[in-house]
């Protein structure tokens, strides 16, 4: 489980967030719905500690990120995986070099084991014979897969996921809601995915938070997002059904 | 305008005047604190590097065999100018053979070093800064710590540790050529007897020269690469950030190159 209590994070003179509290239980998808620059993408850097919060604490398992050493934290960060906005391969290796990274860095895999780990994680993203391709010879869709095959690569317990749809046409952007719903349910992560895409949202999540101006306004069901009366929530419902 | 308001816009004008350079030297020490913090993460976690020995042997590649031809090409120049300069300069004062331990020693000790520091601060600290600075806004150094890398041991590490071993290196080729182009330009240029030119550099050769230059390169070889990761890191922005701080290690690598050739000169010589 994930606990974030009291969140304040301040960049220069803008203040993101104003005492963010928020909580991830095991298996769900939860979905921060929120606008785009509002600071969505700062807060699940903060829950691997990618950034640090100004004040406030973040629980994973039990343990305070804030307290713990260098290494304890590069320890906690082998249960999560991060899909990033634009996937963030590593672009003077190939694709399979991308996923087969970590597994050679933190596990005790013989090349034989890692080729077909990597195989593995690219069938599960629904790619095949791209392992040799580099980042730049494919489209923007395939390389979100390939982020997602990196990510899962040394199987998290937990999924992060930056605005995963955005930048996307409406046919590759389902296949990655689906591919969301099909990890969870293969691999049985826990989900926190950050999107401004109600649409994508409503396809992939559990539970949703509505994040605006620094702070959620409202967190809970689809059922209850849907029949909020917050006019800014009904903003987010209304641009879905003009989608 | 009432004399208060005269008063109020004099104020706010002396207080910007003086705020300006106050702010630009806070900046100056932020980053070299941040910098310096940089330098200590890498040498404390430098057990690591064995781990990374692929990337060093990549980076070696790239600072070191990919930057002899211009290397070469810049030394074999300057060794002619040289030739060709102190020739007509000593030309009716001195016996000819002086010129060959002119030019070797000021090859050996101050030239190759300090241009090839310069060439490279160019192309390969550029090049560095660009490349990491593109790695930190397409959030691939996110992506790395997010995997539990440590960015500074896989990134910035081998760099510095290629830069140190190939800079020196790079010097050598570049002496070898240098003094070769002098022979080259003296001997067609100035007429000077290719005898008595090696004369010359025989009579002045003294080995510290030549390891004055090489501590010269190491030296260098530090400073360019681990300035230029410090900027890649230090990237925010876009493509407009990425080229300011490429271009503010090129500014920045050729000032720290010239002054410290100055302080090595002060100390070692």
């Amino acid at each position: 489980m994930i606990t974030l209590t009291n969140i304040w994070k301040r960049f220069g003179e803008k203040q993101v967030h104003k005492g963010l509290d928020l909580e991830v239980r095991d298996n769900e998808t939860l979905v921060i719905i929120g606008r785009s620059g509002g600071g969505k993408s700062v807060l699940l850097k903060m829950i691997i500690g990618l950034i640090k919060p100004d004040s406030g604490s973040i629980i994973v398992d039990g343990k305070e990120i804030g307290t713990l050493t260098y290494k304890q934290l590069q320890r906690l960060r082998f249960k999560f995986g991060f899909l990033f906005q634009g996937a963030a391969l590593f672009d003077s290796m190939t694709v399979g070099q991308n996923i087969e990274l970590a597994l050679r860095r933190h596990s005790d895999y013989k090349d034989t084991d890692i080729s077909e780990r990597v195989k593995y994680a690219l069938e599960l993203v629904k790619l095949t014979n791209v392992s040799h391709l580099m980042p730049s010879n494919i489209s923007g869709g395939m390389k979100k897969r390939v982020g997602l095959a990196r990510a899962i690569a040394l199987t998290p317990k937990y999924m992060l996921y930056d605005e995963p749809t955005t930048g996307l046409d409406v046919e590759t952007a389902d296949g990655i809601n689906l591919l969301i719903n099909e990890l969870k349910t293969t691999l049985g992560v826990t989900s926190v995915v950050v999107t401004h895409d109600i649409h994508s949202a409503f396809v992939v999540g559990d539970r949703f938070a509505i994040f605006e101006n620094g702070q959620f306004i409202m967190t809970g069901t689809k059922d209850d997002i849907r029949n909020s009366p917050n006019p800014e929530v009904r903003k987010y419902i209304e641009s879905d059904i003009q989608t | 305008m009432t004399d208060t308001a005269i008063e109020s816009t004099m104020f706010s004008r002396t207080a910007e005047l003086f705020s300006r350079p106050g702010k630009i030297i806070l900046t100056f020490f932020e980053h070299l604190g941040r910098y310096m913090g940089t330098i200590g993460w890498m040498i404390y976690n430098f057990r690591n590097a064995k781990e990374y020995s692929g990337n060093i042997l990549q980076q070696m590649v790239m600072i070191g065999n990919n930057s002899i031809p211009i290397v070469l090409f810049v030394s074999m120049f300057v060794g002619m100018v040289t030739a060709v300069q102190s020739s007509y300069q000593l030309y009716d004062w001195i016996p000819r053979s002086v010129v060959g331990a002119l030019v070797t020693k000021s090859v050996l000790l101050e030239l190759t070093p300090l241009l090839t520091a310069l060439v490279l601060a160019g192309k390969v600290g550029a090049t560095i800064t660009a490349e990491l600075g593109t790695m930190r806004v397409t959030e691939q150094i996110d992506a790395l710590e997010a995997l539990a890398f440590d960015p500074i041991s896989f990134l910035i590490t081998p760099r510095v540790i290629a830069g140190i071993l190939m800079f020196p290196i790079l010097v050598v080729f570049g002496d070898f050529v240098a003094i070769l182009g002098g022979m080259f330009g003296a001997s067609t240029i100035a007429g000077i007897p290719i005898e008595a030119f090696v004369s010359g550099m025989k009579s002045s050769f003294d080995s510290w020269d030549a390891i004055f230059g090489l501590i010269k390169g190491t030296v260098f070889g530090f400073i360019i690469t681990s300035v230029s990761c410090y900027q890649g890191f230090q990237v925010q922005g876009g493509s407009e950030g990425v080229g300011k701080a490429t271009m503010n290690t090129v500014v920045l690598t050729c000032l720290s190159v010239v002054v410290m050739d100055f302080i090595l000169a002060s100390v070692l010589l």
